[in-house]
C-alpha cells in the first residue's frame, strides 16, 4: 500500500491537527506518517498532504488526548512537541495512535519497548530538561521602570513550561522572557496571568535599558560566584560537565571573563 | 562588596547549598515560591552548585575552632552585615533569579544569644517586611538559648547545627569551645519541634511551619582519624535517631595549617568524600545498611570502585538476577540500575518481557549490570563471573580523574594503610 505522509506545521497545533486528519482518513495508521515541515527528498510512491493548522480540531485532539491518556501522558506529548527533533511529530501521532488505539491506554508511556513511545518520552524529557535548566539559569536585568527582563536561546521552546513558575515565583513583578531562537516572548504583567507574543525581531526587547543599580548587582554576583569556589577544589572540566558552555552565553555571572 | 566578598569567602567551606525540601506555592503579597527537588543556579569554578546566597552574617568570632578560618586566634579581615543588607542582597539576587534564597550562617559576635538574635532579626525582617517567601536555611549556634532557635525555626526552612566532627573525642581536640552535647542539644531540640508541628499541622492547617525542609548537619572529613565505618555509622544513626534529612560531608581543606591537622599534601580528600555521598544516597534511597556496607575488618570504602558495586562483587552468590521478574529491592542492588530505571523496569515489563535492548533505553548502564543480570533466564553475553575481573571492569578511570589531581594518590593510601 502507498505511503501517505501527513505534512504539519512545527506546533502543537500542526501536530494535533495532524492526528486529528490521520484518524479521518480510517485507513490503519500503518501506511501514514507525521512529518514536520518540508523535506528535501520526496519519496516516490508516496503522498504528501499539506495540513493547516486548524484550531478546532487541535481543541477536539487535545480533548480526547485528556479524557482518555490523562494529564500526565498529555504533558509529556506537548513536552514531546516542544522538543528540536524533525521525527516528533511522527513518534508522538504513533504514541497516541498506541494510546488510544492499540490498549496503551493512561499507561501508556511506560511501554517504553515501543520505539514511539521511547522516542516520544526521550524527547519530553529532553524538553522538560532543557524547561528545569532555563528555570535555574534564566538571568534578569532590571529595567529602568523596574521591570525585569531576559533573554534566553534553548534548543527546546521552553517558555510555555517555564513561565508558570517565574509567574507564581515573581508574581508581584513586572516580567518578559525573550526566546532569541523563535522570537516568542513570555510576558508577565505584576497580579495578573501571563500571556505569549511573538514578533519578527528584537525590537521590543532592545527596548530596554538598564536600571542605575543593575550593574551593581551584577557585578556583586559574579564577585560572590568567583569567592564561593574553593581554591584548593578548582575543576573547570566538573564544572563545564554541570554547567555546558552553551548555556552561559546570557547568563551575567559567566559575561565578563 | 569588600564585605560580601570576606562574608562570603568565609562561608564557602560549609558545604550544604541544597534548596531542596520544601515546596510552597507563590503568593499575591511578595516575592518567592519553593521547589522541592531544589534548584542549582550556577556552578562554581570549583563544579559546586549555587544555589543559595550563602553568606556568614559575621565572620567575627570569640571561638577558636582549629580547622577553622575564622576562629579567634586568626588574623584575617573581619566585616559584619546589618539585618538590612543581607535582606537588599537576598531580595535583589532573587528577584533576578540569581539564587533560591539565602543560607545564613555566621561567626559568633559577643555571644551565642546576641549572634543568634542578629540572625532572627534579619529573618523575621526578610519574611515580614520584604515579604520573602523564598528558600532559608539557617544555622543554630550552638548554645544559643532555645527560645531563639525556636523563633529562627519558625521563620527559616531548613535549620542545620554541624556536627563537625564524627566522634566526641575529636571534637574536643580540634573544637575546644564546643562540645557533643551543646551540639546535640539543639538538633533533638529542632527536631522535636518539627514533630510536634507536623502533628499540629494535621490538625489545624494553617499553623506556621518550622522548619519544612527540615534539618541537616555536616560532618568534616578527613581532619581526625575516623574510619568510614564510623563517619557512616554517625550518620546512619543521625537519620534513625534525629531524623535529620540530609548529612554533609565536607573534604577537609587545611585553611590554618594548623600543625594539630593533617598536612594532606595531595589536595583534600575529594574521592573520599565522593564515596561517602555514595554510601550516604544508598542508606536513603536504595535500602542498604551501614553494616552491610563496611564492617571492623574492612572499615574503609573501595576506592576503586563505588560502594554499591563493592556490595555486589562480594555477594556473587545472589546474582545473576532475572530482570523480567525481580522484585524492586533486589533490581536497586544491581549496579548500573538507578531508581529511577528501576522504576522504569517495573512500569515496562508490565507489557511484555523486556530484552537488553529494552533496557538500554530505560537507562540502564549495561555496561556495569551485565555480570549481575539475565533477561528471561539469558545473560548478555557469556563472561566471566570472577570478583577480580569484575572489579576491573567495573572500575571508574574517568571518575578517579575528576576526584584527584594525581591518579595515585589512592593507590598509594590504599598500600600503606
Ligand atoms: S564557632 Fe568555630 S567553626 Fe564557627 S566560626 Fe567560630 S571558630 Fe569557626
Amino acid at each position: 500500500m502507498e505511503e501517505k505522509y501527513l505534512v504539519c506545521e512545527d506546533s502543537i497545533e500542526g501536530v494535533f491537527t495532524g492526528i486529528y486528519e490521520a484518524y479521518a482518513l480510517r485507513e490503519g495508521h500503518e501506511h501514514i506518517h507525521i512529518q514536520i515541515g518540508e523535506e528535501g527528498n520526496l519519496r516516490l510512491f508516496a503522498t504528501y498532504i499539506n495540513i493547516e493548522p486548524d484550531a478546532v480540531k487541535t481543541a477536539k485532539v487535545a480533548q480526547t488526548l485528556r479524557k482518555r491518556l490523562g494529564d500526565e501522558v498529555y504533558l509529556y506529548i506537548c513536552r514531546a512537541l516542544a522538543a528540536q527533533d524533525r521525527m516528533k511529530g511522527e513518534a508522538v501521532y504513533k504514541t497516541v495512535v498506541n494510546g488510544l488505539s492499540k490498549g496503551g491506554g493512561r499507561r501508556v508511556m511506560e511501554n517504553l519497548a515501543d520505539t514511539h513511545v521511547e522516542r516520544t518520552f526521550e524527547l519530553a524529557r529532553s524538553a522538560a530538561n532543557e524547561a528545569l535548566r532555563y528555570i535555574e539559569i534564566v538571568r534578569f536585568k532590571e529595567s529602568g521602570e523596574g521591570i525585569l527582563f531576559s533573554k534566553i536561546a534553548p534548543k527546546c521552546n521552553v517558555i510555555p513550561f517555564i513561565m508558570p513558575h517565574f509567574a507564581d515565583r515573581l508574581s508581584v513583578e513586572n516580567f518578559i522572557i525573550f526566546d532569541d531562537m523563535r522570537k516568542i516572548y513570555g510576558v508577565h504583567p505584576a497580579l495578573k496571568d501571563w500571556y505569549m507574543v511573538s514578533d519578527s525581531d528584537n525590537s521590543v526587547y532592545d527596548m530596554f535599558g538598564e536600571s542605575d543599580k543593575e550593574n551593581e548587582y551584577q557585578e556583586l554576583f559574579t564577585a560572590f560566584c568567583k569567592t564561593i569556589a574553593i581554591k584548593e577544589r578548582i575543576n573547570p572540566k566538573l564544572q563545564q560537565q554541570m554547567l555546558p558552555l552553551r548555556f552561559r552565553e546570557y547568563m551575567v555571572e559567566f559575561d565578563k571573563k | 562588596m569588600e564585605k560580601l566578598n570576606i562574608l562570603a569567602d568565609a562561608a564557602k567551606y560549609d558545604v550544604s547549598c541544597s534548596s531542596s525540601g520544601s515546596s510552597r506555592g507563590g503568593n499575591a503579597k511578595g516575592i518567592g515560591n519553593t521547589v522541592s527537588a531544589g534548584l542549582c543556579h550556577s556552578f562554581a569554578a570549583d563544579g559546586r552548585c549555587i544555589s543559595l546566597l550563602k553568606i556568614l552574617f559575621t565572620n567575627e568570632c570569640i571561638f577558636d575552632c582549629r580547622y577553622c578560618m575564622n576562629r579567634r586566634s586568626n588574623d584575617v579581615p573581619r566585616a559584619s552585615f546589618t539585618p538590612d543588607e543581607v535582606c537588599a542582597l537576598t531580595m535583589e539576587f532573587y528577584r533576578r533569579n540569581y539564587i533560591e534564597g539565602l543560607f545564613l550562617s555566621s561567626g559568633i559576635l559577643y555571644s551565642p544569644d546576641y549572634t543568634m538574635e542578629l540572625i532572627c532579626q534579619t529573618l523575621y525582617k526578610l519574611r515580614n517586611i520584604h515579604h520573602f517567601n523564598g528558600y532559608i536555611h539557617v544555622k543554630a549556634i550552638p548554645g544559643a538559648d532555645p527560645a531563639l532557635i525556636h523563633k529562627a525555626g519558625f521563620l527559616a526552612d531548613r535549620m542545620s547545627v554541624n556536627l563537625e566532627l564524627p566522634t566526641a573525642e575529636s571534637l574536643k581536640q580540634l573544637a575546644p569551645n564546643k562540645n557533643r552535647k551543646s551540639i546535640l542539644k539543639p538538633m533533638r531540640q529542632i527536631q522535636n519541634t518539627i514533630s510536634a508541628n507536623k502533628e499540629e499541622l494535621t490538625l489545624y492547617r494553617h499553623t506556621p511551619r518550622f522548619c519544612e525542609a527540615g534539618q541537616s548537619t555536616q560532618m568534616i572529613i578527613g581532619a581526625t582519624p575516623e574510619s568510614d565505618y564510623q563517619i557512616m555509622s554517625v550518620a546512619e544513626n543521625l537519620y534513625q535517631k534525629f531524623s535529620l534529612k540530609r548529612v554533609y560531608y565536607s573534604a577537609f581543606v587545611n585553611v590554618n595549617e594548623d600543625k594539630a591537622l593533617p598536612a594532606l599534601p595531595g589536595g583534600p580528600p575529594l574521592l573520599r568524600e565522593h564515596r561517602l555521598y555514595q554510601a550516604d544516597w544508598l542508606l536513603r534511597f536504595y535500602g542498604f545498611k551501614v553494616d552491610e556496607l563496611l564492617t571492623d575488618d574492612r572499615p574503609n570504602f573501595n576506592m576503586r570502585i563505588d560502594p554499591k558495586a563493592d556490595w555486589a562483587v562480594r555477594h556473587l552468590e545472589l546474582f545473576p538476577i532475572e530482570i523480567n521478574r525481580a522484585d524492586y529491592r533486589l533490581l536497586l542492588r544491581v549496579p548500573g540500575i538507578g531508581v529511577r530505571s528501576a522504576k522504569r523496569i517495573i512500569g515496562a515489563r508490565r507489557f511484555g518481557n523486556l530484552n537488553f535492548n529494552d533496557l538500554k533505553k530505560m537507562g540502564v548502564v549495561l555496561k556495569r549490570a551485565l555480570y549481575f543480570i539475565t533477561c528471561s533466564g539469558k545473560m548478555m553475553y557469556p563472561t566471566k563471573i570472577e570478583e577480580d575481573y569484575i572489579v576491573r571492569n567495573l572500575t571508574d578511570d574517568k571518575e578517579r580523574l575528576k576526584f584527584t589531581n594525581d591518579g595515585m594518590r589512592y593507590e598509594q593510601l590504599s598500600l600503606f594503610s
